[in-house]
């Protein structure tokens, strides 16, 4: 093989994404689908919602967490309250760039598996017992399919994991600093001409290869820190990029949860805000979303910790955002007012904000929304979450 | 044409061939893969740590120095955190030294089935997981392996369970402490049945297995947090006590939902992400017929046609990538403290984990990836060819690119391959395209 059948990396990458791609007409490169950004932050573990934004209004709660209420939390709307680690966000809520979502969940609610519920969330078919649709694809790359003049830049996941939530049809992109390439052009090229041959390897290869053009930011070769992490997302949303959706883990405190949550969210409120930070002008156009496979049990277990649940939290930033307040209906915790008598009972589904984010941020239309992107999701009326 | 030589056999059931080495005929020979598992493997036990009961010891005196003010004691042999990087380095170059590749492939299926993550305290743990329960029913029942690995000291940490107390026993009532349900859902959903159960029969396998505490030399119950009474689980009724446990064990162990995970978990090891349905149909009534034996099961699997097919299917993990790119370019792993290694920032531990497989770090309690996606991100990828790079570096200046592929390859790589490695400017750059191409990922 000739390396000069081969042609450069760049234009090679985008004419194999072309070919992939349906969505792409010639002129859609330019990026074409406007200033508003969508960030979607998968909390990995099963955030105990009910630490996080404590319902001290609510006359069950106390009781229920006899040790996890314990500090000082930050008065939200005279029922809610943030959990102190999180104080850092505060000035967001202030500045009504900060909001919750109380009591949501996957229709999956039942089987309360990890494992089963991230694949329910990320492919958003709404199944009772967290089956998938026939795709196996996930539900944020549907909607990029329906965003008018995506390209396959529009959308990233960022991180060294696979997120199923944008994998599919639509071609979108993953990205991770790593080092330029010690081999010889002609090496690159051979390497290249094998990996563009095998149908596993082509695509993830392809990106591969751009994932070294990326850096004015010295980033170390191991595990990002939070801060550095949160600017290379913004440094993606500052380019052609306009989703980018990454993962959090280390949320699924069965122990001693109340080390593990002021850690965890000290971490998260440095990423948002280190978005914040490096979007600039553009944080006024963006908004950002968690989401969790579950909640966790309203009652503490026998070791300081949460097990596995259903009613969950959201949290929303940006400045996009109408925020200020804590969204949802808010089912109580008192006596019948569980589900199973032990797990928040969610009043919504978690699908419907995102829905209603992607209708309000890319103008998607409903309909769609509700049949290709969260099959047989009903919407109900717009929350109002978006300016 | 199937190749004459045993590199499916080696590739696919092993971590490849060595450089240097000479390749056994006959193609992929059943007989020969089975005989490994009852054959001394010397250069692999050399890797063996110290034992749990050792562990135990060296942890304990490491607690007493440290109350008594003193420093930890400096002999390697005795102190944990050489250990501990003793530990991680085996986990690849045990695989890369073996003789017996099939044994070491079905330990790390075995172990990465009942994974235990570290978190802090527990990494010291897994080795003996790993050497002590999973190892010895390689060859043995699955049964027993589950019951082993559920009293491992490292599992009843890394799923809270030397946590949990019944809330009616007397520490419960006493402390106001309660269940955690953590390993009792793992037990059911990850370690045996996958589906099948109920949040009552979690809950209720949580009350029996409250108790259940860490101990160097065999099972052991805290009896003051056992909670007292009946429990009922998948219909059957459970009392107290150490041997109930291990009836629950051995009862879920040999239910049909057990038979068919653990018959598609080996065939989607061995043979694709997707296996055959008739392989694991055959695979599962084996299990069921066998009363749980593992070694009917290998012979099934070996012997189905799927096992045969010259095309490789799976990728290779980044534990195999590594180990079988070691073995082709005639190292160790011992090298990563050398300074041509060090000068390149290869250390085996942080390539591993760019590689989306950090030693002893799975992210979730379901182990790593078993199908090619979880491995394939761009990053990952990338981090796959800067190490086959960086290797081919180091090692490939006076190398036989060409020569090389077609003993480790022969037959099994495309000629798109061959065209390409020979097709390189230089040596070592050839034996940079052979390591990183799609051919070589694969087994």
């Amino acid at each position: 093989m000739s390396p000069t059948h081969l042609v450069s990396r760049r234009a090679f990458l985008i004419g194999c994404s072309v070919a992939a791609s349906p969505l792409v007409t010639s002129v859609t490169f330019a990026a074409a689908t406007g200033e508003n950004r969508l960030v979607i932050i998968l909390l990995r573990g099963a955030m105990d919602g009910l630490d996080v934004v404590r319902p001290i209004g609510d006359p069950g709660y106390a009781a229920l967490r006899p040790t996890l209420a314990a500090g000082e939390p930050l008065n939200l709307d005279g029922f809610f309250a943030l959990h102190p680690a999180a104080a850092a966000l505060m000035p967001l809520w202030n500045a009504g760039q900060l909001g919750f979502v109380q009591a949501v969940a996957t229709p999956y609610r039942i089987g309360r598996s990890h494992f089963v519920a991230q694949d329910a969330l990320e492919n958003g078919a709404g199944a009772a017992d967290g089956g998938m649709t026939p795709a196996r694809d996930g539900w944020l790359n549907r909607a990029v399919g329906l965003i008018p003049g995506a390209t396959p830049d529009t959308a990233v996941s960022i991180g060294r994991e696979r997120m199923m939530i944008l994998d599919g049809a639509q071609p979108t992109g993953h990205w991770f600093p790593s080092e330029e390439s010690a081999l010889s052009a002609q090496g690159q090229a051979l390497l290249a001409a094998l990996h563009s041959a095998d149908p596993l390897f082509a695509g993830p290869f392809a990106q591969a290869q751009t994932l070294t053009q990326t850096a004015n930011l010295e980033i170390p070769r191991d595990d990002l820190a939070y801060r550095s992490f949160g600017t290379y997302v913004a440094d993606r949303l500052r380019a052609e990029q306009r989703i980018a959706s990454f993962s959090v883990g280390g949320w699924d405190t069965h122990q001693s949860q109340a080390r593990t949550m002021s850690d965890r969210l000290a971490s998260l409120s440095e990423t948002i805000l280190s978005i914040q930070s490096g979007l600039g002008k553009h944080w006024d156009t963006t908004l950002v979303l968690t989401m969790t496979e579950f909640g966790r049990t309203a009652r503490e277990n026998g070791s300081n910790g949460t097990d596995h649940g259903t009613g969950g939290l959201m949290i929303a930033a940006g400045g996009a955002l109408r925020g200020g307040r804590v969204f949802g209906q808010w089912p109580g915790l008192g006596e019948g007012q569980l589900l199973a008598e032990r797990d928040l009972m969610p009043t919504a589904d978690v699908r419907a904000y995102a829905a209603w984010a992607l209708r309000s941020m890319f103008g998607i239309e409903a309909q769609a929304l509700q049949s290709q992107v969260f099959p047989g999701l009903d919407m109900g009326d717009d929350p109002g979450l978006v300016l | 044409m199937p190749d004459p030589a045993s590199r499916l056999e080696e590739i696919r059931f092993g971590y490849g061939p060595r450089v240097g080495q000479a390749l056994a005929s006959g193609g992929l020979d059943p007989d020969r893969v089975m005989a490994q598992l009852t054959a001394r493997d010397k250069p692999a036990e050399a890797w063996t740590g110290p034992t749990l009961a050792d562990r135990f010891v060296l942890i304990d005196d490491q607690v007493a120095r440290r109350r008594a003010k003193l420093a930890p004691l400096t002999d390697p042999t005795y102190n944990l955190n050489t250990i501990r990087a003793r530990d991680a380095l085996a986990f690849i170059a045990r695989p890369t030294a073996a003789s017996c590749g099939f044994v070491e492939r079905l330990v790390n299926l075995w172990s990465n089935r009942l994974t235990v993550a570290s978190s802090p305290g527990v990494a010291i743990l897994i080795p003996p997981l790993r050497d002590e329960a999973v190892r010895p029913h390689i060859t043995g029942r699955f049964p027993d392996m589950l019951r082993a690995v559920l009293w491992q000291p490292a599992m009843l940490a890394y799923l809270n369970q030397n946590v949990s107390s019944g809330p009616n026993s007397s520490y419960g009532l006493r402390k106001g402490r309660g269940l955690n349900e953590n390993l009792a859902r793992e037990l059911l959903e990850l370690h045996s049945m996958g589906t099948g159960f109920t949040q009552a029969d979690v809950t209720e396998l949580a009350r029996l297995l409250a108790g259940m505490q860490a101990a160097g030399n065999g099972p052991e119950l805290d009896e003051r947090r056992v909670e007292p009474g009946e429990k009922t689980i998948l219909g059957d009724t459970y009392t107290t006590g150490i041997p109930e446990i291990d009836r629950l064990a051995e009862t879920i162990a040999m239910r049909p939902e057990t038979a068919h995970s653990v018959a598609r978990m080996l065939a989607r090891h061995f043979i694709a992400d997707e296996p055959p349905a008739d392989l694991v149909e055959t695979l599962a009534q084996t299990y069921l017929q066998s009363g749980g034996h593992l070694p009917p099961m290998y012979r099934a699997l070996l012997t189905h046609p799927a096992a045969h097919d010259q095309t490789l299917h799976k990728l290779r993990s980044p534990q195999d990538f590594m180990a079988a790119s070691l073995r082709a370019t005639g190292l160790s792993g011992d090298e990563e403290e050398t300074p041509a290694f060090r000068k390149k920032g290869m250390r085996l531990g942080e390539v591993m984990a760019r590689m989306g497989q950090p030693v002893f770090a799975a992210r979730r309690p379901d182990g790593w990836p078993e199908t090619a996606p979880g491995f394939l991100t761009p990053p990952m990828v990338a981090a796959r060819l800067e190490w086959a790079t960086d290797l081919a570096r180091l090692t490939g200046e006076r190398a036989d690119p060409v020569a090389q592929a077609q003993h480790l390859l022969g037959d099994l790589g495309t000629p798109l391959l061959f065209g390409a490695v020979a097709g390189a400017e230089q040596r070592w750059e050839g034996l940079a395209v052979l390591l990183g191409s799609p051919d070589f990922m694969r087994r």
